[in-house]
């Protein structure tokens, strides 16, 4: 038996630190700002997965998730900025589930911004989506950050267009993780053009952050952990100081440092996806930096879900994880070493049973 | 004002937790059902110590108005609750906003109060006393002047500590009362000796089927844990389930703030959680300042949970039944009630029929230790 | 007493000439046999594949792959085990039938349903080479 012998207020302060990330009226780590940019925060809300059953009755398990992180996010004090919804709001890109998905949204007292996922797409091409929440990629400066939005979950024309008798079908096919059937995600010539011409007017040491749906990384092809074009369109961003590259699709966390460019995972307010490395006959390559989340335990149905809080702090980001019955995470840029760390889990000694014992 | 000394352990049935001051960690044997009873290394058990502790605890000088012991409260003829009251009333009858737990099997638990604001029954028992709706003393020291004078308690705390005058603090008072907390353990109910004694006739058909239905279609056994050779019925987390706070969920946030900016101490918590009914449904938050915590609350036990009515950390939940509907419509009291955005993810309907929710309270019903089966039988007749 | 023996030699001795015949002692078999019951075998870890991808198996529409694509975090190798969320240990088959009440919203599964089995044949296939784990949590 452990603990025997702690004084009362010893007691309560120790609570209090563990649950430092997500704590009200914490939500930001505010450091004294460098240069002339502002630092700032904003929250990150990814992969509803909002789904329908019949008439009126959505699966219960995926509202909770999305209703829960829309009243948390609420709840932060100091208020972010703004607010970005990650993609795949709907699984089958139906307008029940959009609208659905999309009035939940509504509760957000913020600013939103939307990325595409590839369960909102492939019904209509994203037309009812550009209905209720605009443009597919754009991009917008805030606070001295370039912020751009990819789609990222295109895929080839033929795929796309010609192989499937029904809109229906095609989005049957890539709803299914592990269909062999499905085709792999990419940024696609007409965005990278854009996104050239676009990055030309951002001066070297403007700080970017992007956000996608598809790692801009090649992960686990059998998957779709993986952007089929990741390579050109980390080249595109090669020229600059301090880029940041957000993506969703992968319900776990993950990050990594490739030259300039820091990746983060968001987790996904529905449900947990498993490592690639848990799948036996897999070939991967794993993001190395990676702490993994705790174990969950799928008896509490939002464990190993959850939504982020993000530090904008001298151009990089650090990434607060709200994980509901479970160890909150952060995970930030480390100047020193150059790249993205859990500030508590990264050394291998620090860690814990949950994230070791899968 | 009464005074009681004292000849022997309360209860019957029940084994004491006895090491003869070896002064390294015990761990004890304990009732059919259950785990070794734990004991700390630095209040390890001696017959003396358990019965000083109960002379402590039925002591009701130590309150404001010398009519409040922890006895009242915690009745040891009421296995250790105040059942029927909902919530407890301390002096002059000034209620709380919380349902007494007892303290039957308390000892298992890894923090002590309904929000685990506790870390030790030690701990535990310093605050009643200074509780304006308790006990209502404004600090230790009439405790302190009683044990330090009263001839018959200078000579147990010198027996039993090897004490006296002044060096008689709180921690001799409280390690006291938790050992004779500690003996208060009780097993080997119908259920344990059917589960884990292999007696198949100790549960009727009902129980069994209730049995059947906890670990599966009932969702109960995650929190209310059962596992293979002991079974504590608590997986001592804390859980929002619905009750409380869905009265109060626009105010959530407001109230939520507005307790962060007031940044309470730890007896500033203790006192405003039970004198605020508001702010006594944010639960856990109010100690461990997370959104998991928000309206959350320890899952207590269910062992003997037929004899410690009214159910729940507000006493709202009258009836076995009723909290078993509870969870049946999904953590509200009435089908089709808004659901609060807070509610533990374990927690959503379960669409049991009527048959089933009597099966289960039939089960529970099982869970009941001889020592509390006279007890049990007049409540069921209520 | 050598007529009995003579005539029981030569009964075996004809036993022996008809099996011979047929060459069928009991634990011989040919790679015909051996590729057939692998097809046999793979068209059950089909039907657990399909009943796997499902949005039947529940009420809710949820599917297995959803959360285990793959069979993924399954961990086939580790059973039977103490499972947390039935109190006790338990076979593979009583964790499927868990999934199928709790997030799939459904009905469980009689333990010898054929359905069953075809689910723990994809499970174990897709498991395939790692090594036995028995009891970890």
């Amino acid at each position: 038996m452990r603990r025997r012998n702690h004084s009362r207020r010893d007691f309560l302060k120790g609570a209090g630190a563990l649950a430092a990330a997500s704590c009200l009226p914490v939500g930001t780590v505010k450091l004294a700002f460098a240069d002339k940019r502002k630092d700032f925060t904003f929250a990150y809300i990814s992969d509803a997965h909002i789904q329908h059953i019949a008439g009126a009755e959505f699966v219960r398990n995926w509202d909770r998730g999305l209703i829960r992180a829309v009243a948390e996010t609420n709840m932060l004090n100091p208020k972010p900025d703004f607010v970005v919804f990650g993609g795949d709001l709907a699984q089958l890109g139906t307008k029940p589930e959009l609208d659905h998905g999309a009035e939940m949204l509504s509760d957000l007292k913020y600013k939103m911004y939307c990325v595409m996922g590839e369960h909102d797409y492939y019904l209509d091409l994203g037309e009812y989506w550009s209905e209720l929440f605009g443009p597919h990629y754009y991009s917008w400066d805030h606070k001295g950050v370039h912020f751009v939005t990819l789609n990222s979950i295109l895929t080839y024309d033929e795929w796309t267009h010609e192989r499937w008798p029904t809109a229906e079908q095609r989005m049957l096919e890539m709803a299914g993780l592990d269909n062999p059937n499905g085709s792999p995600f990419m940024v696609g010539e007409e965005q990278r053009n854009w996104l050239r011409k676009d990055l030309e007017k951002v001066k070297k040491d403007t700080p970017i952050v992007l956000f996608s749906h598809s790692p801009i990384q090649r992960i686990y092809k059998g998957w779709n952990f993986w952007t089929e074009d990741a390579e050109e369109v980390q080249a595109l961003l090669k020229p600059f100081d301090d880029v940041t590259v957000v993506y969703g699709h992968v319900h776990q966390i993950q990050y990594n440092q490739i030259d300039n460019i820091s990746f983060h995972a968001v987790m996904a307010t529905a449900w947990p996806w498993p490592y690639p490395e848990s799948y036996a006959q897999a070939e991967i390559n794993w993001p190395e930096l990676t702490v993994p989340m705790n174990r969950a335990d799928p008896f509490f149905e939002r464990d190993a879900t959850g939504w982020q809080t993000i530090d904008l702090e001298n151009g990089r980001i650090g990434m607060s994880y709200n994980l509901y019955d479970n160890t909150n995470r952060t995970v930030k840029y480390n100047p020193k070493t150059g790249r993205p760390e859990d500030t508590a889990f990264q050394d291998p000694a620090k860690r814990i049973e949950p994230q070791t014992h899968f | 004002m009464r005074k009681i000394t004292f000849a022997g352990v309360l209860t019957v049935g029940v084994l004491c937790a006895m090491s003869l001051g070896l002064g390294q960690a015990e761990e004890a044997s304990a009732p059919l059902g259950l785990p070794p009873v734990p004991i700390p290394e630095d209040n390890p058990q001696t017959q003396e110590k358990i019965e000083l502790g109960e002379t402590l605890f039925l002591d009701d000088r130590f309150s404001s108005t010398g009519d409040v012991s922890c006895a009242t409260c915690h009745a040891p003829e009421k296995a250790f609750t105040d059942s029927p009251l909902a919530v407890s009333e301390g002096i002059e009858k000034l209620t709380g906003t919380r349902n007494a737990p007892t303290v039957v099997n308390s000892v298992y638990f890894r923090t002590q109060f309904w929000d685990g604001r506790s870390p030790s029954l030690e701990d535990q028992a310093l605050h009643p006393f200074i509780n304006p709706v308790e006990m209502g003393l404004e600090d230790h020291q009439p405790i302190l002047d009683i044990v330090r004078s009263d001839p018959d308690y200078v000579e147990a705390f010198e027996r039993v500590f090897g004490k006296t005058g002044d060096e008689i603090t709180m921690t001799e008072v409280t390690q006291a009362i938790a050992a004779f907390e500690r003996t208060q353990v009780a097993g080997d109910s119908p259920f344990d000796r059917w589960y884990f004694g292999g007696e198949e006739t100790a549960l009727n058909e009902a129980q069994k089927r209730g049995f059947e239905i906890f670990v599966n279609e009932g969702r109960c056994v995650s929190c209310h844990v059962i596992e293979q050779t002991q079974a504590l019925f608590t997986d001592n987390r804390f859980h929002n389930i619905g009750v409380g706070i869905n009265a109060i969920q626009e105010e959530v946030p407001e109230l939520a703030g507005e307790f962060l900016e007031a940044e309470a101490t730890a007896s500033e918590v203790d006192v405003k959680v039970l004198t605020d009914a508001r702010t006594s449904e944010l639960g856990r938050f109010a100690v461990a300042r997370t959104f998991d915590g928000l309206g959350a609350f320890k899952t207590p036990t269910l062992r003997n949970v037929a004899v410690t009515a009214p159910y729940m950390h507000d006493g709202s939940v009258k009836t076995l039944r009723d909290a078993v509907v509870h969870y049946n419509n999904g953590g509200v009291t009435n089908e089709g009630d808004p659901v609060n955005d807070f509610l533990s993810s374990g927690i959503r309907p379960l669409g049991l029929t009527d048959e089933q929710i009597d099966d289960l309270v039939a089960f529970m019903e099982a869970l009941t230790s001889p020592q509390f089966a006279d007890l049990a039988e007049e409540a069921g007749q209520e | 007493m050598t007529k009995k023996i003579a005539g029981a030699a030569f009964i075996a001795t004809a036993l022996a000439v008809v099996v011979g015949m047929f060459a069928v002692d009991a634990d011989e078999f040919t790679k015909e046999d051996l590729d057939r019951w692998h097809n046999e075998y793979m068209s059950v870890v089909k039907e657990g594949r399909e009943l796997w991808v499902s949005a039947d198996l529940g009420t809710n529409g949820v599917a297995c792959a959803q959360c285990h694509p793959n069979a993924a975090n399954t961990h086939p190798e580790t059973y039977p085990k103490f499972q947390q969320q039935l109190g006790g240990v338990v076979a593979l088959r009583d964790m499927i039938n868990w999934c199928l009440m709790n997030p799939l919203e459904g009905e469980a599964l009689e333990l010898d349903d054929p359905k069953m089995v075809a689910m723990e044949a994809y499970v174990t296939w897709e498991r395939r080479g790692v090594e036995l784990a028995p009891g970890k949590h």
